[in-house]
Parts: structure tokens; sequence; C-alpha cells
């Protein structure tokens, strides 16, 4: 552990911060709209908020983490979503918990030509890959399915995993923000206690280094995207049950929603850094945050302005007051010496 | 030692020439399907279509260049064209009068606002104000340049949509003026075509031959020694932001007029295709290095695509594959450029005496 000589540094590191806003989140909405605001409510609103978009964040922490980024997670949601609608519903008739592997299996497949173009063209930045990859999956779902949508899926499916709720210590808990939570611990375990973990935060971390202790980078690389874009073919799945049918533009902007939420999480786009745990705290600050102003305000865009200004702040902040502790310590040492002289 | 052909250390030392061979493979193949693609008068349309996209690459070249980012400037495009268009239809007085047309007297309405070059100056202004705030927080706050412009983004969108007072800017509040600024033509050239030649040049002139333009290069290449070298490091980021936020402000006026529409999510994921465009061109995202000369042919080369894919009508439903088509294209133009520069290093490699 890390010791803290100063309790004031202690109480800036990012879980504590991140804690500390939700708490105040809560407390000035609850006090504003005592009525719709409670945790009860806030619970049922978590299917909205956080499940669909918490699993593409998922998937994008470990990108993060090793300092890539992939723009096309929402157009891989896309695409394996077509897939499993028409492959259950079009001519094919594919039963469907079939369908549902092939999704996965599809955002898998995307997130591997993701990380082979990555690993094959090192000259190319992943933003630019997946930027392209991400209007090409996107135009692959079009064709599929063109303008329709692709829908009348299971009811246990459609109302069970999108509506359904169950019984947690006397709450009532969506039973899609159960499969989330089930999902979060077993991925804190791996990424953070196990070696494979812990080989994907020294990849991003020095890739050089990395590669002449003997890790395999390129396949480190190449498996990241792979489980990144099967975490986004089950985000896609998640939003699926949600609204109940498929279009080739669901999840339009989720891409960057979840690097949003893996930056508040304490991510750096510049790779080694990150936690599973900063990233569920994000993951709940941000779900108060749009629950409370669109019960106020009721409009995506002040919503939108309100998440700008936190993404920005949560990091400005920190290093703004890191930046006048260093220049009263500067001040400091140079009256010093003045004295000693 | 034998004598080396002339084609090998030309395409060595210019890097452009291979984007040239691509977009000129993409042309005369889309010209042999049809041959009006390649008429003039198509040609010098694609010039025009692309310049907005040219002038935001030509900015974004600047902010790469530093070692920066910005993926706020369709949010910037879309404020700077919105506030415009509230100050125009605040000053806007319409007029029934009659105009010749084709040597018919005919009734229209004559809008007239704020003058044209006051409109630029407020557009303008509002864009470099918002690249002043994203360079700010950059270099003064050492926030990473992806984060603070994806915020920006949100922001400025939020900022566009409370100003617009939800409400869009149509033709019917446009001045004239402000519609025909993108429709004009001189010497047989649209405006934005000019617009867009001027921005380069000034631009080329600037970071080529001035002090504080080659400051920009310093930067990216190597903060440090920069800092060492006593080159204002921090100004010179807030500086490439300043001038990237003046130029996405001018290009959403173009895109402004040139739709005669305003609307709080114009040009949403623009920055995309600009960025795109930089790198074709064969500038480094990491920074200090690129060069002007790329990046008009890289927004070219997506211009080409863009127009190309409109032009083949391959099947009925040209418009399905019209998405995919361009993602693969995109991909396979950077894709083959980077083979093709490849192959050159190792050419030069083989041919190295050892």
């Amino acid at each position: 552990m890390r010791e803290h000589k100063n309790p004031l540094r202690a109480l800036l590191r990012w879980e504590v911060l991140l804690a500390a806003l939700i708490v105040l989140t809560y407390l000035f909405f609850n006090a504003q709209i005592p009525q719709n605001y409670t945790i009860p409510k806030l619970l049922s609103q978590t299917r909205v908020y956080m499940v669909d978009v918490g699993f593409m964040a998922l998937g994008m922490l470990l990108i993060l983490i090793l300092g890539d980024i992939d723009i096309s997670v929402a157009s891989i949601a896309s695409l394996s979503c077509t897939i499993m609608g028409v492959a259950h519903n079009g001519g094919a008739g594919v039963p469907f918990p079939l369908a549902l592997c092939l999704a996965i299996m599809v955002g898998a497949l995307c997130g591997a030509a993701n990380g082979y173009l990555v690993t094959r063209f090192k000259e190319l930045f992943p933003m630019i890959i997946t930027l392209s990859t991400s209007t090409l999956y996107r135009g692959i779902a079009y064709i599929i399915l063109k303008d329709q949508s692709a829908g009348g899926f299971p009811g246990w499916f459609s109302t069970n995993l999108g509506y359904g709720m169950v019984n947690i210590f006397g709450y009532e808990v969506p039973v899609m923000l159960f499969c989330l939570l089930l999902v979060i611990p077993a991925f804190y375990v791996w990424l953070h206690k196990s070696p494979s973990g812990r080989r994907v935060f020294a990849t991003g971390t020095n890739i050089t280094t990395s590669f002449y202790s003997g890790l395999r980078t390129d396949r480190i690389k190449l498996t990241m995207f792979m489980i990144n874009g099967a975490m986004a073919a089950l985000g896609g799945i998640f939003l699926t049950a949600r609204t109940g049918s498929v279009k080739y533009t669901m999840a339009t902007g989720y891409e960057m929603q979840a690097i949003a939420i893996a930056v508040l999480g304490g991510a750096s786009t510049a790779g080694g850094k990150g936690s599973v745990i900063g990233l569920l705290l994000a993951l709940v600050l941000m779900t108060c945050l749009k629950n409370g102003l669109m019960l106020m305000y009721n409009d995506a865009f002040v919503l939108n302005l309100a998440i700008g200004v936190l993404l920005i702040m949560i990091v400005l902040v920190p290093n703004l007051s890191a930046m006048i502790s260093q220049y009263r310590q500067v001040r400091k040492r140079r009256s010093d010496a003045l004295r000693v002289s | 030692m034998q004598k080396r052909p002339p084609l090998y250390t030309l395409l060595i030392r210019y890097r452009e020439i291979g984007l040239v061979l691509i977009i000129a493979i993409l042309v005369s193949a889309v010209g042999l399907r049809n041959p009006g693609f390649v008429q003039p008068s198509n040609l010098l349309f694609i010039l025009e279509d692309t310049s907005i996209m040219a002038i935001l690459a030509a900015g974004m070249l600047c902010v790469l260049l530093v070692g920066s980012i910005d993926i706020s400037i369709a949010g910037i495009m879309a404020l700077s064209a919105m506030v415009t268009g509230v100050v125009m239809r605040h000053f806007l007085t319409a007029v029934e009068g009659t105009v010749l047309v084709n040597g018919v007297e005919t009734v229209m309405t004559i809008r007239t606002s704020v003058s044209l070059p006051l409109l630029l100056l407020v557009g303008i202004g509002v864009g470099a104000l918002c690249g002043l705030v994203n360079g700010s927080i950059i270099a003064y706050g050492k926030v990473l340049p992806i984060v603070t412009t994806l915020g920006m983004q949100y922001i400025v969108y939020g900022i566009c949509h409370i100003v617009s007072d939800g409400k869009a800017v149509y033709r019917k509040e446009m001045s004239d003026a402000f519609v025909e600024f993108s429709r004009a033509s001189f010497l047989g050239l649209n405006t934005k075509t000019w617009i867009m030649l001027f921005v380069y040049v000034v631009l080329m002139l600037f970071i080529t031959y001035m002090r504080r333009g080659r400051h920009l290069y310093a930067v990216g290449s190597n903060v440090e020694a920069a800092e060492m070298r006593g080159i204002p490091v921090q100004r010179t980021i807030v500086m490439a932001h300043v001038i990237m936020g003046a130029l996405a402000g001018l290009a959403g006026l173009l895109y402004g007029s040139h739709d005669t529409k305003v609307t709080q999510d114009m040009a949403m994921g623009y920055e995309m295709y600009v960025i795109a465009a930089c790198v074709i061109g064969g500038v480094a995202v990491t920074g200090g290095s690129g060069k002007i000369q790329g990046v008009l042919l890289g927004a070219l080369t997506i211009g080409v695509i863009n127009n190309a894919l409109t032009m083949l009508r391959l099947t009925g439903s040209s418009e399905f594959w019209k998405k995919a088509i361009q993602g693969s294209l995109i991909l396979i133009a950077i894709v083959s450029n980077v083979l093709l520069q490849r192959s050159l290093n190792r050419q030069n490699l083989r041919r190295r005496n050892i």
C-alpha cells in the first residue's frame, strides 16, 4: 500500500473523489426533487442509464489500459445485434440462444479484426483504424437490415431480462443490473489480481519493455480487442433487451459515452492506468447525475453539457490543485534559500 | 554502384506522390465506369465539395503537429454557426422588392441583416474562443487532449442548444448575403474553393517560414527539448488550438451557408472524417510530422471517395452500400499508403551499401 503523508492528498484519490461526488449528487437532487429521486427509483433507472453502456465501458477500459482506443464499439453492437435479429427472425430461423451466441461471436470477430489491423499496422493509430472499421461495421448492418427493424424476440428476453426485477436485500433490482454486478467482480479479480490482467497493465505502461520481458504483446492486444468486441456485443444485447428491437442506428454515440465513463473512472488514454472500481463508481455517478438532470430539465442537451463539464472538471481540478501546491513548495524553497543566504 | 532509378528517390523524398497515385487510380477507375466523373466541371465540384473538410483538416494539422487532437470541432462548427445565425435572425429585415431575374421583373423578398464581414467576425471569434478554452485546459491544466475535447464536444453542443433556444435557423431567417456567401463564384471557382486555397496558402507560409509556425513542429517533436530551447510550449499549444477553433468557426459558417440551415446537431460526426483526412495525408497523430500538402491530398482522397460513390450508382440501393464502402475505402487508402511506405523503406535499406 502506498502511504499518503498528507491526509489531504489521500482525499484527492480518484475513487474517494468519485464517491464524494456521488454522495453530493444524490443529496443535491434528493433535496430538489425528493419524491422522484429515491434509491429504489434510481435502482430501477439503472436499466436505462447504466447497464448497456456499462458493458461497453468495461471492454473499453481494457483498450484504454493498453493505451489504445476503440471508436467502433457502438457499430460492433449494432452489427452483432442486427445479425442476431436477422438470424432469429429472418429466413434462417436460428433458435434464440444460438442467435445470442452468434451475436457475441460476431462481436468478438469484429474486435479481432480491429486487433489484427492494430497489431499488424503499427504505423497507424488505433483511433484511425477503428474509426474506419466503425463506418464499415455499421455499413454492413445497414446493408443487412436496410431501414427496417428486427424484433419479435422471445418473451423471456424482452420481458424478463429487459424489464424483470429481482429482490436483493429488500431492494428491487433490475435483472440487467444484476447481470452487470455479476460481471464486474469477475472483471475486477481478473484484471487486478490475476497475472494475465497484470500483463495488460504492463503492456499499456511500456510496450517495448514488456515485449523484451517476454510478453507476447501483439497477442495480448489482439485478445483485448476481441474481448472488447464481445463486451460491445453484450452491451448491444442488453440494449436490445431494453428497447425490444434492432435498428442499424442503434447505440449511436455509445462509444463516446463508454470512453467518457472509463476516463471518469480513472483510466488514461495514455495507457497503463485504470481501475474497475473507479469505473463502477463513475457508472453510478453518471446514473445519479443523468437521472436527476433528466427529471429536472428533461433535456438531453443539458445532460450532455453537464457530463462534459464533469468530465473536464474531474481531471482538471486535481491537476490544478497539484500545480498550486507545487508552486507553493517552489516559492517556499526559494524564500528559505534567500533567508539562508 | 548502380544508378538509382529516379522514380524511387522521388517517391521516398515526397511521400505525397503515393497519395497522388492513389487518387489518380481512384479517379481513373471511376472514370472508366462513368465518364461524367472525370469531366472538369465534376472535378471542380469535388474540389468545392471538399473545401469545408479541407479547411478543417488544415486546422487539425496544426493541432496534431503539437501532439494534441481536437474532436470537438463539429461542436465548435455548430456553435459558431448557431451564434451567427441567432445574431442574423435578431437583426433581420425582410423587404418585398422587385428584382430582374433573367430579364423578367419578379417580386422577391430581400433579406438584409448585419453585414457579412461582421457575421464572419462573430463566427470566427466564437470558434477561436472555443479553441482558446480547449488550448488553455490542455496546455495549462495538463488534461489529456482527447479527454478535454471530448468533454468540450458535449459542452459546446449543449451551449449551442441553449443559444438556439430550441429553434433551428432556416433560409427565411438568413440574410441574402450570407446565403450567397458559399454560392458566389469568382474567376470560375466557387468562393468556398477560394477560401480554402487562401487558408492553405497562408497556413503553408506560416508553418514553413515563420518562427511561430516552426514552433509547432518543435513542440510536437520533443516537448522537453523545445522547452529547454526557450520555445513557449504552452503558448504554442494554445495557439494551435486557437487556429483550429477559428478555422472551425469559418467552416461552420460555410457549412450553414451551404446547407441554408443551422441546426443544433449540425455537422455531428464530422470530426472523424477530418482526422481521417489528416492521417491519410501522412500526419503523425503523435505530433511533430506532417505536411500541409499531404493534408490537402488526404482531404481530396476522401472527397473523391464520397463523390465517386454517389456517381457510381452501383445498384438500385446504392445508398445502403455507400456507408460500408466508404469505411472500407478509407481503410484501404490508409493501409495501402502504409504498405507503399514500407516497401519503399525496404528498397531504401536494400540499396544501402554496408
